[in-house]
């Protein structure tokens, strides 16, 4: 922690420059907490460095002073930061950390600004008078006194945190998307580029290949192959490959790209025969790619300048050179150097500057811009000469004598630019610390250094000494191999050795380089003419967002443009789904904007719930679905929105993994009735008119059941169906559980609800049964009428207000009221909606009570009509059980005195004047004494009865039929019929009349309407019928009972007189008049007629 | 004839058509129906001679009514199935009016009773000996009462049902009882007692000849003995069927005065309101004053076409446009 900067003094070159960037880097800082005291969002996200305040003791800084004690809090927090990142206790093991101390302060203010405070080149609008180029150019001119590692990695996350920095603005402020077409035209112009770039390199077999393979050149081997250290752990796959080389359909090449994407961690540039080659091209390329990226002004020098356009230009510029070109010349590999590669660089900028004369020519501004951005990133790139590895090995033979190997393996630490597959040994170079930890026993060990080769001496450049800082470590160029010799590194990895500690060397060149190119003389340090032309005017909060977004605008844009190809929705474009890791990524940045809001607002307010929260995290399937990143802000992929869910409907875990139960919180019943009735005197009426009407129309089946039974002669259990309303019930739901408050807005359930109603309405308005679909109708109706009623209502209650007439003299504003009050609200909108209270009124009273009287004398008439149609006789006086009817002592039930209310004369008795012969008012038959008929029809509504009525009156067994064998029992003189008939029957047993079918029965005696016989009938003329009659009745004695009613005793003279009549004639002349049960004589015809 | 159903007179009517009415359908045609309906605005309370603009007005608006009554009559039936329009028909059209249904219902009762009490008369006795007399009959309405019960007593007054009343709910038809109180006769009786007592107001200062005079002008009718001309007018064998049934014409000439009556008592509204404004020290006496102008019959048609707010309150909140339905007047 103490930092000794006095021994940082002592060192005797390096002193000046580890000081200024020292107070650079205090500067910034301060000026990050002065911008975060005016902007109290941030004074949380920067922390201060610990170290901060020792400079701070020392009075080497100036502005800091002024800002530091409102800082102090969140000291603490940063320091755990600070531990984490750097392993300070080490600090103080040697004075060589003196170095350490800029570069730790490097490295703090990186990771300020990774915090989140605005980047060194976005600090501008907190401070105007120094400008950002001011500062960026001093970082750029002093550059070379620091650790080019941390160089590169204070740059990298630069830039990082400008892409943190423009994410974070992704929650504050809102872009408009205007800028989106610009960005997918500039990002198709680099596809094309790309494109043509890859094109061009098809064409000529790639030399990478070629250089690749030297060692094996005959093609078709793969082991030979350029696949890099994978050879090593594929070598069996790939013997394989090779041994069935002929059955692959894919060339070297292809196969070639397909192993080096199979090793994940390899890059394309991978090469076992070239050192160096593969960190230097990624960080080339990318370096290439993050100016490319620049499109508003890498735009004009991404293609070689075409001659129609500048017919001079060839003549002034004698090299030309664009980043297609260098592209492509980087995909040929042939670059052999870092220096090569920023010297070409440079040439753009400087052919561009020396073509445009014109200080206002804004092709000028763009150069000028670029090339900035390209001393920015040019130091990322590590300071390495391309080599074969056949003579690194040689070097390395030749070092291994005295080496100290394997120190410094256990560095895991990832490079930011270095390969990937590679354990580069330069790495330790960033982690100045642990470096430093191990310097002391290495520097004992004194390494022959001598020996090593120029690549090899800065790679400790950075941690032992401050002079490697001014090495020019070209490639040719030997260095102090005695302080170097530590770094070799352990044979085991192979990987060649120099690394970055030269870069600023680079620097320095390609500065010179432009200064030398440039006609204009300007040099990227200049101050003045970099600020004079610098023509950005946009915001450059804005500008970053731009920049960090412009890529993933310009897919989303494109993506747009595909799917409403010329104004019109694509109906060919694949449909738009929503994928997990959309969510999740929409998730993830709408935390991260919590946090932020959470970060800057007070205290948040309920903390119980903020650990359940966290505990959250991104459930969404991590894992699941492959992980684009995208920086963009969420409102760019609506697709993946999530709607809020409510606290309580989350899923959560306590601690020990079981689900918090919320429910009681907020779940609640439904209560009961609901979707009923409620109860009222309204409802209460309406279901008693409808049972009303049920009873009615039981009545009213009856009715119809009878006067069917007159019109026909024969009935059918089936014939009447059977009238058994349901009382009405009324369901409600289900128990229900909800979560809300209020109504349920179930549409369908409120809907059925309606519909139940409405037919009910439809029942209490007389109709007894409905279609579905005038139901649904009326229903629809009924619900839009409703909707416009309560919208009406809704508009008269949302009436602005107004004021009360008396203004309270306390306030001055005199007090509001609503316009209307919610009595005059409802009345004004059933007015509007046609119904007025006596509207309503009048419906109850006519359509309810009045409909319920007039349905209760209706049921009384169906009643009254119901018994006169049963039981003529039985009048209102007659009493409940008829009993009345005997107390005026008449001889109805006797004498059958009914027809006379129908003045009906039955059987001709008046005619005969038997009335005046028996004394008898009437002669009529009762009409209920018709039993037959009747039961018939009680049988038909109660069909459960019957079977009881048999038991009583057991039918006779049948009769015996006459066969061949019991004919001798029969009486002689008609035995010789019987066996006539028994012959023509064919010996089979005779059939009795009762059992013929209908039409073979022997016609019965008629009668007419009238009842009375007026001339005797004639003998039928089917003799041997009557005769088989008779002799059956002479042989039985008894009199056949057919029928099976209870009450049949009584009738059992009707069968035998019916039968026997045209027999017995002559011998009793009108049997039936004097015949007591003259009753017996009506037939069914009759009677229906006479009523 | 049929204007006021329970006159007493109606037989004597029936029998002698009083002069001033054109006996024959082949009688001048327009000419007939304006002189009626100058009558009946006589009736309705209009004391001047309208002129004939007034009245071709009138009849104009009593035709479209008719002829769209019979067009929704048509239709109706149409989707009952039938081919034939029906009285019911008729009456579903104006069944929101209660008063003037239960006015329709009382006139169609009388109609019958009529009917069977001629049938009686021309089969038996053959006199008109319960005509009361004419002239002596101050109050129409007091005498029609009385005249009625001793009707009823001859034969039973047939009640004219509603085919949405409480019989059509079962399946089967039963008599009605004769102790059976109708609540609704009641009510058709006080409609049709405000429209007696109107009467009687305006009739109250008339001499006996006036009196002659208001009561031939109460047996105008558009139907009456010139059913063939009415059929034409009304457009019968063009709109509807050509052979209308006895009750639906008379139903028609039933509702056409209504229609005339209501017209002119709106229009004499109309017109009052408007002389009330400028009333003076100087206005005309009452017996001189201008009979309506067609322009208060326009200004009472419109009023009556007025759309009521319940036949608005299914299209608000919607922006269909609502098609304007003739209202029946």
């Amino acid at each position: 922690m103490a930092q000794p900067v006095a021994t940082t003094r002592g060192d005797a070159i390096g002193e000046e420059d580890p000081r200024y960037t020292e107070f650079k880097d205090n500067f910034a800082r301060s000026e990050a907490r002065l911008a975060a005291l005016f902007d109290p969002r941030r004074s949380i996200q920067a922390p201060s460095r610990p170290d901060e305040d020792k400079r701070e003791a020392h009075g080497e800084v100036n502005a800091v002073e002024v800002s530091q004690p409102t800082i102090a809090p969140p000291r603490k927090a940063a320091r755990t930061i600070d531990e984490d990142d750097y392993g300070d206790d080490d600090e103080e093991e040697d004075e060589d950390l003196g170095t350490a101390s800029p570069l730790q302060s490097k490295g703090a203010g990186a990771a300020r600004i990774v915090n989140g405070t605005t980047p060194q080149g976005l600090l501008v609008p907190s401070l105007p008078k120094r400008p950002s180029n001011d500062r960026r150019s001093t970082a750029s001119s002093t550059e070379q006194l620091k650790s080019p590692g941390d160089m590169r990695k204070k740059l990298e996350e630069d830039k990082k945190a400008a892409e943190d920095a423009a994410r974070k603005s992704f929650h504050t402020l809102f872009y408009t998307l205007e800028s989106d077409r610009d960005a997918m035209l500039e990002q198709q112009k680099l596809d094309d580029l790309d494109r043509q770039v890859e094109s061009e390199m098809l064409g000529q077999p790639t030399s990478n290949t070629s250089a690749a393979t030297v060692a094996g050149p005959q093609q078709g081997t793969l082991s030979s192959a350029n696949l890099g250290a994978s050879s090593l752990t594929l070598k069996h796959l790939i013997a394989r490959i090779d041994a069935k080389r002929h059955m692959v359909n894919a060339s070297d090449a292809q196969l070639r790209n397909l192993m080096s994407e199979v090793r994940k961690n390899r890059s394309k540039w991978a090469s076992e025969d070239k050192v160096n080659q593969e960190e230097l091209y990624e960080s080339c390329e990318k370096v290439l790619m993050e100016l490319k990226a620049m499109t508003e002004h890498a735009a004009p020098f991404l293609q070689r300048v075409n001659k129609r356009e500048a017919p001079d230009y060839y003549n002034v510029i004698k090299h030309p050179m664009d980043i297609g070109t260098m592209l492509k010349k980087l995909k040929q590999l042939q670059y052999k150097s870092k220096k090569e590669f920023v010297d070409d660089l440079n040439l753009i900028w400087a052919n561009c500057l020396k073509y445009n004369v014109d200080p206002q020519h804004f092709l000028r501004k763009k150069a000028l811009y670029m090339r900035k951005e390209t001393e920015k990133l040019v130091p990322l790139i590590p300071e390495l000469v391309v080599r074969d590895r056949a003579e690194v090995e040689a070097e390395e033979r030749r070092m291994q004598n005295g080496d100290l190997e394997g120190v410094e393996d256990s560095d895991d630490e990832e490079p930011i630019m270095a390969s990937r597959g590679r354990k580069a040994p330069a790495k330790k170079g960033k982690k100045p610390s642990s470096t430093a930890r191990k310097a002391p026993g290495a520097r004992l060990e004194g390494t022959p250094g001598a020996e090593s080769k120029p690549p090899l001496p800065s790679i400790r450049g950075s941690t032992s000494t401050l002079n490697n800082e001014f090495f020019r470590a070209d490639s040719d160029a030997p260095m102090e191999g005695s302080q170097n010799g530590l770094a070799t590194p352990p044979p085991g990895t192979l990987t060649p050795l120099g690394r970055h500690g030269i870069f600023s060397s680079g620097a320095h060149g390609s500065q010179a380089d432009v200064s030398e190119i440039d006609a204009t003389g300007e040099s990227v340090s200049g101050v003045t003419t970099s600020q004079a032309e610098d023509l950005d005017l946009d915001d450059i909060e804005y500008r970053t967002w731009k920049q960090v977004t412009k890529k993933d605008r310009a897919t989303v844009a494109a993506e747009r443009n595909r799917l409403f190809r010329n104004n019109r929705l694509n109906a060919e474009e694949p449909a738009l789904l929503r994928t997990k890791a959309g969510m999740r990524r929409w998730l993830r940045q709408r935390n991260q904007a919590t946090e932020e809001g959470k970060a800057e607002g007070p205290a948040p307010a309920k903390d119980g719930r903020e650990g359940v929260q966290s505990t959250r995290g991104e459930t969404l399937a991590e894992g699941i679905e492959k992980e684009e990143e995208r920086n963009l802000p969420d409102y760019y992929d609506p697709l993946s929105a999530i709607p809020d869910l409510d606290d309580r409907l989350k899923w959560v875990e306590d601690a020990d993994g079981q689900v918090i139960y919320q429910a009681e919180e907020f779940l609640r019943m439904v209560p009961k009735g609901q979707f009923t009735a409620p109860e009222s005197v309204l409802t209460r009426k309406m279901d008693a008119n409808m049972r009303q009407m049920q009873e009615t129309r039981k009545v009213c089946a009856k009715i119809g059941i009878v006067k069917q039974m007159q019109l026909q002669s024969q009935t059918y259990q089936n014939q009447f169906q059977k009238y058994e309303p349901q009382p009405f019930r009324e369901a409600d739901v289900e128990p229900l559980v909800i979560s809300d408050e209020g109504p349920i807005m179930s549409q369908w359930v409120c809907r059925a609800a309606l519909q139940r109603s409405v037919g009910k309405i439809f029942y209490h308005a007389g109709f007894e049964e409905f279609q579905p679909s005038a139901l649904d109708a009326i229903t629809d109706i009924a619900g839009t009428f409703f909707k416009n009623l309560v919208q009406t209502l809704g508009v008269y209650s949302a009436m602005p207000k107004i004021k009360t007439e008396q203004a309270t003299p306390i306030s001055e504003k005199a007090a509001l009221k609503p316009r209307f009050t919610a009595e005059e609200a409802i009345l004004h909108s059933l007015h509007e909606n046609g119904v007025d209270l006596e509207a309503l009124e009048s419906y109850v009273k006519d359509d309810v009570d009045r409909l319920g009287s007039k349905l209760s004398v209706m049921h009384d008439r169906m009643r009254s009509h119901l018994a006169e149609l049963l039981r003529p006789a039985l009048n209102a006086d007659a009493g409940t059980d008829g009993v009345g009817a005997f107390n005026d002592g008449s001889e109805q039930f006797v004498g059958g005195d009914f027809a006379e209310d129908i003045d009906e004369d039955f059987f001709g008795f008046k005619e005969l004047g038997l009335d005046k012969e028996f004394g008898l008012a009437s002669l009529s038959v009762p009409f209920h004494l018709l039993q037959n008929r009747m039961h018939n029809a009680y049988r038909a509504q109660n069909t459960s009865a019957t079977e009881t009525s048999g038991v009583i009156f057991e039918p006779p067994p049948p009769y015996e039929p006459v066969t061949i064998e019991n004919v001798s029992s029969q009486i002689g003189l008609v035995q010789p019929f019987f066996l006539r008939k028994l012959h023509a029957n064919g010996d089979l047993p005779l059939i009795e009349d009762e059992e013929l079918p209908p039409k073979q029965r022997f016609p019965r005696p008629r009668l007419p309407p009238s009842g009375k016989i007026t001339s005797p009938r004639k003998r039928p003329q089917k003799e041997l019928q009557q005769m088989a009659k008779k002799k059956r009745k002479l042989d039985d004695g008894t009199a056949k009972d057919d029928s099976a009613t209870p009450n049949v005793g009584k009738l059992k003279p009707i069968g035998k007189l019916r039968l026997e009549m045209p027999q017995k004639e002559g011998s009793q002349p009108e049997p039936e008049k004097d015949d007591g049960s003259a009753v017996g004589m009506i037939s069914p015809e009759s009677i229906s007629a006479a009523a | 004839m049929n204007l006021s159903p329970h006159q007493p007179q109606d037989d004597t009517v029936l029998q002698s058509p009083c002069d001033g009415q054109p006996e024959d359908d082949d009688l001048s045609e327009s000419k007939e129906f304006t002189e009626h309906i100058s009558q009946m605005m006589f009736v309705s309370g209009e004391t001047g001679e309208p002129s004939p603009e007034t009245t071709t007005l009138i009849e104009q608006i009593v035709q479209q009514q008719v002829q769209e009554m019979l067009r929704e009559c048509t239709a109706l039936a149409t989707r009952r199935g039938s081919r034939s329009i029906s009285t019911d028909d008729l009456m579903m059209l104006i069944r929101h009016d209660k008063a003037k249904v239960s006015r329709l219902r009382h006139f169609l009762q009388w109609k019958d009773v009529r009917k069977n009490l001629k049938d009686q008369e021309d089969s038996g006795k053959g006199g008109g000996a319960e005509v009361p007399d004419l002239g002596g009959d101050d109050i129409p309405g007091v005498g029609a009462t009385g005249q009625g019960e001793s009707a009823k007593k001859v034969s039973k007054r047939a009640k004219v049902d509603l085919p949405w009343d409480v019989q059509s709910y079962y399946s089967e038809q039963v008599p009605a009882r004769d102790d059976e109180e109708d609540e609704e006769e009641e009510e058709m009786n006080y409609a049709t007692l405000q429209r007696l007592k109107m009467a009687d107001e305006r009739t109250k200062d008339m001499t006996r000849e006036e009196y002659v005079h208001w009561s031939d002008c109460r047996q105008a009718s558009f139907t009456f003995r010139k059913g063939k001309r009415f059929r034409e007018w009304a457009g019968f064998g063009i709109i509807t069927e050509s052979k209308p049934n006895d009750d639906i014409i008379d139903i028609l000439g039933f509702l056409t005065f209504e229609i005339v009556q209501t017209l002119t008592e709106e229009a004499l509204k109309s017109q009052t309101r408007k002389r009330k404004r400028e009333g003076g020290l100087f206005d005309p006496p009452e017996e001189a004053r201008e009979p309506v102008q067609p322009s208060h019959v326009r200004e009472a048609y419109r009023r009556l076409q007025q759309s009521s707010n319940k036949s608005k309150a299914m299209s608000a909140f919607s922006r269909a446009m609502q098609r304007k339905a003739l209202k029946f007047i």
